[in-house]
């Protein structure tokens, strides 16, 4: 599916993607997606294994995947690949989602929660589900990114049919995944959206970091369309889930 | 267009409510409002609804409506001399609490156009008309509150817990700052996001029902649809720890939206809470177009001060216990 979505046509030739299109003529993303991939749990390909909390047992274990990541392996820099394993072993008190904090991109489109796309010609929304997470993309550059933050700065343009996303003034707080895959402030990422179909829409990100990486890297996957009658995102503001956890042992003994 | 606008008020403070749409119409006689793609009235943009003017009648202005112009920059001047002034005490606490003045805000320097003396323009008085149940209520909560200042963190504001911003919305009203707004809109939805404290409410225009009754939701559940050029937004399904303004999860929330020139975009809102208002209220608040853009407001991922909230009140408790009572 990867390839497929590698194959579609350069900037400027003819169109090649099937799906609805806007007024402006544009492929139409608007709608509600969401992935199937087990990629918030690994991009690599990994077996099923017990989660990190044993009273939650089945619930709680990590499902299998056969990764998203192009060449299987991300291509860690020795250093960075020791903090990705401590990162793993402590992720219960490290993996950023735990406390519910803003996903940052690309793990914001593969997180198991639906987002929505809201698309207009100078600029398209990304709602997330989760924490209520939200990216404006800006289909004019506005220049460079004025402070770094946890969902960075993304900058639009259709190369034919495919919407690529350039996302910078990334913070280093976010991870990727559950599995202690990480990053530094010199993230870079690029993302394109090519829709295959009226409800698939083909995912593909290149990671950049010189600080953590010895190359770019890609992961790729579609996103389908949530085709539920009448479905809506719904809230997951998790902060008050997280209030026990992170605030607990400041609570009033009786 | 000032002029215009306080004529308008005045129709508005004769008829209460139903007055919103009249009012759309007639404005439409003088300004176009832009259209979208599909046809749609065109409220996109950021739009910003920082104003001076409180939401309800300060008392000294008991049985006044309007300012005269003279009187509201009068009112203007007062109020940012009293914001700018130095408030500090001399003491630990209070001079925290005080030592805020207008650098730290952005509420603007004005009165709202129409120089109404209160964003309430229905009931007439400009008050929120608590029943005697809401009152007795709002007081049981405060007191609960006097005796539990910082038990857990559930006995803080859902602000210092990054929950949700009281003026954020719905409904919006101005805050102390980041009064920002931006409006996307594609065909069969509108969405909105605030930037206080990263929310974005989508609103369907399809006319599906509500979620279910047992769902409820922080920021309710938004269903839109069009009434001439104004987009009316119809919310339920809150939750009962929302309590915007002291109302219960059964509060009935209608917003209209209408551009009544190319840089204001009027929104009215009515709130129905028969267990905490004696009658529905309603309130106009302004908003003008703004340059932005709208920045991440990461609350929760910045909260130091709530855990250190908890730990002061907790190392105040163990000081009361060990040293001489006080």
């Amino acid at each position: 599916m990867a390839t497929l979505a590698l194959s579609l046509p350069a900037a400027g030739q003819a169109t090649a993607a099937r799906g609805p299109r806007t007024a402006d003529g544009k492929p139409n993303l608007n709608g509600i997606w969401q992935v199937l991939t087990t990629a918030n749990w690994d991009l690599e390909g990994h077996a099923a294994a017990a989660g990190p909390m044993i009273p939650l047992g089945a619930i709680g274990a990590m499902p299998p995947g056969q990764g998203v990541v192009e060449g299987e392996t991300i291509p860690y820099k020795p250093e960075a690949l020791a903090t990705k394993k401590t990162n793993f072993t402590n992720r219960l008190k490290l993996d950023p989602e735990v406390k519910c904090y803003l996903p940052g991109v690309p793990r914001a489109t593969y997180m198991p929660f639906p987002f929505q796309i809201v698309q207009t010609p100078q600029y398209i929304l990304m709602s997330y589900e989760y924490a209520n997470a939200a990216r404006t993309i800006y289909m004019k550059d506005p220049g460079p990114a004025p402070i770094d933050s946890w969902m960075g700065q993304s900058v639009g343009h259709w190369e034919g049919d495919t919407l690529v996303v350039d996302v910078t003034g990334l913070n280093d707080q976010t991870w990727f995944d559950r599995a202690g895959d990480f990053h530094s402030d010199a993230l870079h990422v690029v993302e394109r959206y090519t829709l295959r179909g009226p409800d698939t829409l083909m995912y593909e990100a290149t990671i950049d970091d010189k600080n953590v990486f010895t190359k770019p890297w890609k992961i790729s996957m579609p996103i389908y369309r949530r085709l539920e009658k009448n479905v809506q995102l719904m809230e997951f503001k998790c902060v008050e889930f997280v209030e026990e956890l992170m605030y607990g042992q400041y609570r009033k003994k009786p | 267009m000032k002029r215009y606008s306080i004529v308008l008020g005045i129709a508005a403070a004769c008829l209460g409510a139903p007055l919103v749409q009249g009012q759309a119409r007639v404005k439409a006689a003088a300004y176009v409002v832009p259209r979208t793609a599909d046809g749609q009235p065109d409220l996109q943009g950021i739009w910003n609804n920082a104003t001076i003017t409180p939401l309800e009648r300060p008392a000294d202005l008991s049985g006044k409506a309007f300012f005269t112009p003279a009187e509201a920059a009068a009112y203007e001047k007062e109020w940012l001399q009293q914001n700018n002034r130095d408030r500090r005490a001399g003491e630990g606490a209070a001079d925290v609490a005080g030592a805020y003045n207008q650098a730290w805000f952005d509420r603007g320097t004005k009165v709202v156009p129409t120089l109404r003396t209160s964003l309430i323009i229905d009931p007439a008085d400009g008050k929120i008309p608590y029943s005697a149940e809401g009152l007795k209520r709002l007081a049981a909560a405060a007191e609960y509150s006097r005796m539990h200042p910082a038990d857990g963190p559930e006995d803080l504001a859902l602000t210092d817990r990054c929950l949700s911003w009281g003026t954020a919305g719905p409904p919006m009203l101005p805050g102390p700052y980041n009064d920002n707004y931006q409006i996307f809109q594609t065909p069969g939805y509108v969405a909105i996001v605030v930037e206080m404290i990263h929310d974005v409410r989508i609103i369907p225009l399809d006319g599906r029902p509500h979620l279910p009754a047992n769902v409820r939701q922080w920021m309710g559940d938004p269903r839109g649809h069009w009434e001439g050029n104004t987009l009316v937004v119809e919310t339920t399904n809150f939750t009962g720890k929302s309590h915007f303004r002291g109302a219960t999860q059964n509060m009935r929330l209608v917003e209209r939206f209408t551009r009544t020139d190319a840089n204001t975009l009027t929104y009215d809102f009515t709130v129905k809470d028969p267990a905490t208002f004696t009658k529905p209220w309603s309130a106009s608040v302004p908003m003008t177009k703004a340059a932005g853009p709208i920045y991440e407001y990461a609350c929760h991922e910045g909260n130091y001060a709530l855990p250190d909230v908890l730990a002061g009140a907790r190392a105040q408790e163990k000081k009361a216990a060990g040293g001489a009572r006080k």
